[in-house]
Formats: structure tokens, C-alpha cells, sequence
């Protein structure tokens, strides 16, 4: 059943993307949907985009592993969008055409920043993209109970999204992440219905089983996060990085005004909070009606928390309703994978053709058709480089990888964004400075952390760390430290950088400045400039 | 939105529209952000070290971490409406500037 679910929603997917194919005729129609997905639309699409089968899944195991502390996450995923709403949205609509580096390049005025924009935008997602890769193939496995093993996963999950994101583009892209927002919504909120019903409508009084069955610590801070600071430090990366996610900001070139854009942040606020409130009451309630033992028996990271809820909300094991809820759930979760990987895939491949490849290696001479040709070449190249990267990958611990994406986005992209924004003297410089320095810092107190350093007792032969030494680094999420250094050294670049004539350092702010608070200059589908 | 572009970037500048339009816009952004990230880190930094105060019960079983958490859904929501009702000036002003 569940693999009869599964088929559907690709075959409804893949029908979507061939439909979409007859409008993916051009670079733009490809990149942005030739910048005519309505608000609405586009909120829906933004929602699927961002909440992952980590959020699903991960997230609704976390509480119920560890109760309240994983809800922490939930706050931070969807507060996030605050930063998105007042200060990227509609200034990056009215500034790029395609990408963040159109955007910085707008105002500085120098092609170095695209390169090293581009680099940002492809490390991030390559990251994001490697842990999504390889939590689907274990993901996959886990939910088909281990038929399909994750180096047929891996292959299966990267060959659907090079065919959605080759064939039907930025429209069969969108479309594939309504559907399954939709899904995914209509999943979490009927499960949510029947979790309240069980539970006499009362949230006190789940949280009353819950903590009948673990303790009062269950409702408060610190099962999880023992170290303050490393709680703040992810809370910070995740509330700044939203703002710089590659895959998050090219869907505001979708639409066709900076309006359009607030728009679509609300409507994806509405669904994303309502999608996080929820996970609550899965959390909490998977860990009364499955109970603990069964979720860690079924995956020890308590990733099939969700999926047995389900089975179990309607009617059990062994009985038809709850084969069917265990079937659904899972179909949507595959579903999830899909949209997400299809959306990281479309940002880098856009980065690569129109920074990298149009930008610098062409020096903006490629024609519309050229680009449009190099454009589904890099999305081939993309996906297959993420399947290899992730069944190289497979068997490590890389949950950490979408942390460390956070916080480079939030380190390096950030601080540009803003310094690009707001601050008169900022120059090439400085944005130079700040998008290598915030990854650096990022990578190095990594390379350093507990993430991937620690002693493990020899007993220990699985999710081992990589570098058997004591870390030197307390933190498992570098931003409290990154994002100050990435600010810090994208203003020390701009007071080291050669410095343009007074006059046209402020000309070039004015112009911005009065492009991003008024829209002038954009034209209804895509901005004027390149 | 279709404008068409503008002729020299210097000029708009002495739109009194404009003016007001920046001054206010960058005051509103600045204490809206300011605003919020001081209200949500009180979430980790409450969680970090003051865990007694996060368990205390409040309604029923509904403990003050809940309260606080989802206070933080329903003040996303709220800032949200009001960015959303204070952009109108903003659109308005914006007009106003490029005619």
C-alpha cells in the first residue's frame, strides 16, 4: 500500500511536470517561472520548500525523544521568516532578476562578487543538499522497512528530481512543492484532529500522559541541550540563516513585484507556524500512544515516530485503517523528500548557470537559448554530483550538515545582504571579506567541534566520530561565534578596500536604495537590468 | 508594477515622498527587528538557565515553556499583520516618490 501511495504521488508529480514542460522554454521560464507564480501560489510553494522530511520527521522524533527541547527547533523554523519579512523579501525582488549575486552585484558594481556570491550559494546548498540526500536514502529504507536499501534510494530520489527541475523547470519545481505542502498539511492536520480527540481536546492533558509516562523533566528545557550557549548558538543560526538559504530566496524571483513577495511570506507564515504548532502534539502524543521503546526499536533517532503515530491514530497495527495512515504518512514523507531536493536543486543549478557560467566564464555574452541549454546540463551535473556525494556519504552521521548550513548562510550570506542594504561605505571588499570569512570561520569551528571530533569507546562501531581527538571547540553550532566574525570581517574588508570615487560610492547606494524601497525599474516579470 | 526607468538616481532624493519614505522605513525595520530578536532569544536563554521557571505549570499540565512558545507562534503572526498593515503607507509613499 505504501508503495501504491508512493507511485501515485509521482505519477500525479511527474504529470505536473510534463504539463509544466510546455512553458519551460526559456532561461527565465526556467530559473524563476518566468516571474509569474502568483503570491499565493508562491507561499504555498515556500512552505513546501522549507519544511523537510527533517522537520517531519526529525522534528516530531526529537519530542518525542526528548519532549520539550525538540520544540525549540520548531519556534526558531518558523520565527526565522520575521527576518525574511522586514528586511530580505521585497528589497532581493526588486534587486536581482535570478539570484543573491544579482542582487549584490546590482549595488557594488563589481563582477568578483558574483564568483564568490555564486561559491556561497553552491556551498550552502550542497551541504543542505548532502544531508537531505542522505536522510532520504535512509529515510527510504526505513519507511519501505528496508526493501529498498539507500543505494537504491539514493539514485531513485536523484533521478526524479533531475527529471522534475530538467523537464518542467522553476513551474513544475513550484508545483511539485504545493502538492506536496498540501500533503503535508492535510497529513499533520488530520492526525493533529485525531490526536485532540483522544485526548478530550485538552493539550494538558497529553502533556499529562506524557509526563505520567517520563517524568516532569519531559515538559521543560534540558533533555536535550545541556549547554546554554550551543542552544543560543543554533537558535541564532537559525533565526539569521533562514534569510540566506539559496533555495528560499530564488523563490521570490517567482513573482512579479516586491508585493507579491511580502504576500507570499505571510502566506507561508500561516502555513508554516500552523505545520510547527502542530508538531507538539505529534511529538508528544507519539510518545504516549507508540511509546518510546517502539520509536527507538523502529529507528533510534526517532524518525519513525510520525509514521507510527499515524498507524497507530488509525486504528493500529494489523488493522486496515492503521496500514493505510502508516501508508499515507510515509508517501507523504517521501513526497517531502522530493520537493526539498528538487528545490536545492534548482537554486544551485541556477547559481551555476547565471553567476558562474553566464557572469564569468561568458562575461554576460550567452544568449537567452545558451543559457537555457547550460541551465538543464548544470541541473544533470548537479543532481548527479549530490547522488554520488550521497551514497559516499551514506553511512555517516551528516544530520549535522543542515546546521552548518544555517549557519553559513546566516555567517556569510547575512551580513552581506544587510552591509548591502543599509551601509553607504560597503564595498566589493568588504563583501568579498565577509562571504569568505563567514564560511571559513564556519568550516574551521566545524572541522573543530564535536561534530566531528570526539572519543568514542571502543565498543562503539557506528556513527563513530571522524577524528578520534578531544574537540577543540566546545559547540556543536558554530554561529554565536561565526555570524559576529562574518559582520566583523565584512566591515574590516570594507574599511581595507580600495575605495571608488566619493560621488559614485554614494551615486550607487542612491540607486539601490531607491530601487529596493520603491520597485522603480522593475519591470512586471523580470528586473531590467542583468 | 511596470515603471519605467528612471533617468538619473540623484534626483529622487529630493522627493519629499522619498525622504519620508526612507527615514520611516528604516526606523519601522530596525524596531521590528530589533524587537523580535530580543522577544525569541528570551526562548533559549530562558531554557538555558532559568529551567525551573520553563517547567512551572501554568494551565493545567500546560507548562510556562509551552506558554512561551507558542506566545512566539502567535507574535510571529502578530508582527507579520502589522508589517503587513504598515507596508500600505509604505506602497503609498513609494508611488508617490517615482511620479
Amino acid at each position: 500500500m505504501t508503495f501504491l501511495l508512493s507511485a501515485l504521488i509521482v505519477a500525479l508529480t511527474l504529470a505536473v511536470t510534463f504539463w509544466a514542460s510546455r512553458r519551460n522554454t526559456s532561461a527565465s521560464d526556467f530559473y524563476v517561472a518566468g516571474g509569474r507564480i502568483s503570491a499565493g501560489q508562491n507561499g504555498v510553494a515556500i512552505a513546501g520548500d522549507y519544511m523537510s522530511a527533517a522537520s517531519f520527521l526529525g522534528i516530531t522524533g526529537l519530542i518525542a525523544l526528548n519532549g520539550y527541547d525538540g520544540f525549540m527547533y520548531s519556534v526558531g523554523f518558523f520565527i526565522a521568516y520575521l527576518t525574511v519579512l522586514f528586511i530580505v523579501a521585497e528589497p532581493l525582488r526588486n534587486l536581482g532578476k535570478y539570484t543573491l549575486a544579482d542582487m549584490l552585484v546590482y549595488r557594488l558594481k563589481d563582477p568578483r562578487v558574483r564568483t564568490y556570491a555564486a561559491v556561497s550559494t553552491i556551498v550552502v546548498s550542497a551541504f543542505y543538499m548532502i544531508a537531505q540526500v542522505v536522510g532520504a536514502g535512509s529515510l527510504i529504507s526505513l519507511l519501505s522497512g528496508g526493501a529498498l536499501t539507500p543505494s537504491v534510494a539514493i539514485p531513485l530520489v536523484g533521478v526524479l528530481m533531475i527529471i522534475y527541475v530538467v523537464v518542467g523547470g522553476m513551474l513544475a519545481t513550484t508545483w511539485v512543492q504545493i502538492i506536496k505542502a498540501v500533503l503535508l498539511m492535510f497529513a499533520t492536520g488530520l492526525m493533529t484532529v485525531l490526536i485532540l480527540n483522544r485526548f478530550g481536546w485538552s493539550f494538558s492533558s497529553l502533556l499529562g500522559a506524557a509526563e505520567r509516562l517520563n517524568g516532569a523533566s519531559f515538559l521543560g528545557a534540558g533533555v536535550k541541550y545541556t549547554n546554554p550557549i550551543d542552544l543560543i548558538s543554533l537558535c541564532l543560526a537559525l533565526v539569521l540563516g533562514t534569510a540566506g538559504l539559496p533555495h528560499i530566496l530564488v523563490r521570490f524571483y517567482t513573482v512579479p513585484t516586491a508585493q507579491d513577495a511580502r504576500k507570499s511570506v505571510v502566506w507561508a507564515m500561516v502555513l508554516i507556524g500552523a505545520f510547527y504548532v502542530m508538531t507538539a502534539f505529534m511529538g508528544n502524543a507519539a510518545n504516549v500512544l507508540v511509546g518510546r521503546e517502539a520509536i527507538v526499536t523502529a529507528n533510534a533517532a526517532g524518525n519513525m515516530a510520525a509514521p507510527l503515530l499515524a498507524q497507530e491514530l488509525f486504528g493500529g497495527a494489523g488493522t486496515l485503517g492503521g496500514e493505510f495512515g502508516l501508508a499515507f504518512v510515509t508517501a507523504v514523507a517521501f513526497a517531502t523528500i522530493l520537493a526539498v531536493v528538487a528545490g536545492l536543486t534548482i537554486a544551485a543549478s541556477t547559481s551555476f548557470t547565471h553567476d558562474i557560467y553566464k557572469g564569468v566564464i561568458r562575461k554576460g555574452q550567452a544568449t537567452e537559448r545558451e543559457e537555457f541549454r547550460v541551465a538543464r546540463l548544470a541541473t544533470v551535473a548537479v543532481g548527479v554530483i549530490a547522488i554520488l556525494l550521497g551514497l559516499a556519504a551514506q553511512t555517516q552521521n551528516v544530520a549535522f550538515l543542515v546546521a552548518l548550513a544555517f549557519a553559513i548562510a546566516a555567517s556569510s550570506n547575512l551580513p552581506v545582504i544587510l552591509f548591502t542594504l543599509f551601509w553607504r561605505k560597503f564595498n566589493a571588499t568588504g563583501a568579498i571579506w565577509g562571504i569568505v570569512g563567514g564560511i571559513l570561520t564556519c568550516l574551521a569551528l566545524i572541522a573543530v567541534s564535536p561534530n566531528i571530533r570526539g572519543i568514542d569507546p571502543p565498543e562503539k562501531t557506528t556513527g563513530r566520530h571522524l577524528v578520534q581527538a578531544a574537540p577543540l571547540f566546545p559547540l556543536e553550532n558554530p554561529g554565536i561565534v561565526s555570524i559576529p566574525v562574518g559582520f566583523a570581517l565584512a566591515a574590516i574588508g570594507t574599511l581595507l578596500g580600495a575605495r571608488r570615487r566619493r560621488e559614485e560610492e554614494d551615486q550607487a547606494f542612491e540607486e539601490m536604495q531607491f530601487r529596493a524601497y520603491t520597485g522603480a525599474g522593475v519591470d512586471g516579470t523580470v528586473a531590467a537590468h542583468d | 508594477m511596470t515603471v519605467s526607468r528612471l533617468p538619473s538616481a540623484a534626483a529622487p532624493t529630493r522627493n519629499p515622498a522619498y525622504a519620508r519614505l526612507v527615514t520611516e522605513r528604516n526606523r519601522f525595520t530596525v524596531l521590528m527587528t530589533v524587537t523580535f530578536l530580543v522577544l525569541y532569544l528570551l526562548l533559549p536563554i530562558l531554557a538555558g538557565y532559568n529551567k525551573p521557571l520553563m517547567a512551572t505549570k501554568v494551565f493545567g499540565n500546560v507548562t510556562f515553556g509551552y506558554v512561551l512558545a507558542f506566545a512566539q507562534f502567535i507574535m510571529g503572526w502578530v508582527m507579520a499583520a502589522v508589517y503587513v498593515f504598515k507596508a500600505r503607507t509604505f506602497d503609498r509613499l513609494a508611488q508617490e516618490a517615482v511620479q
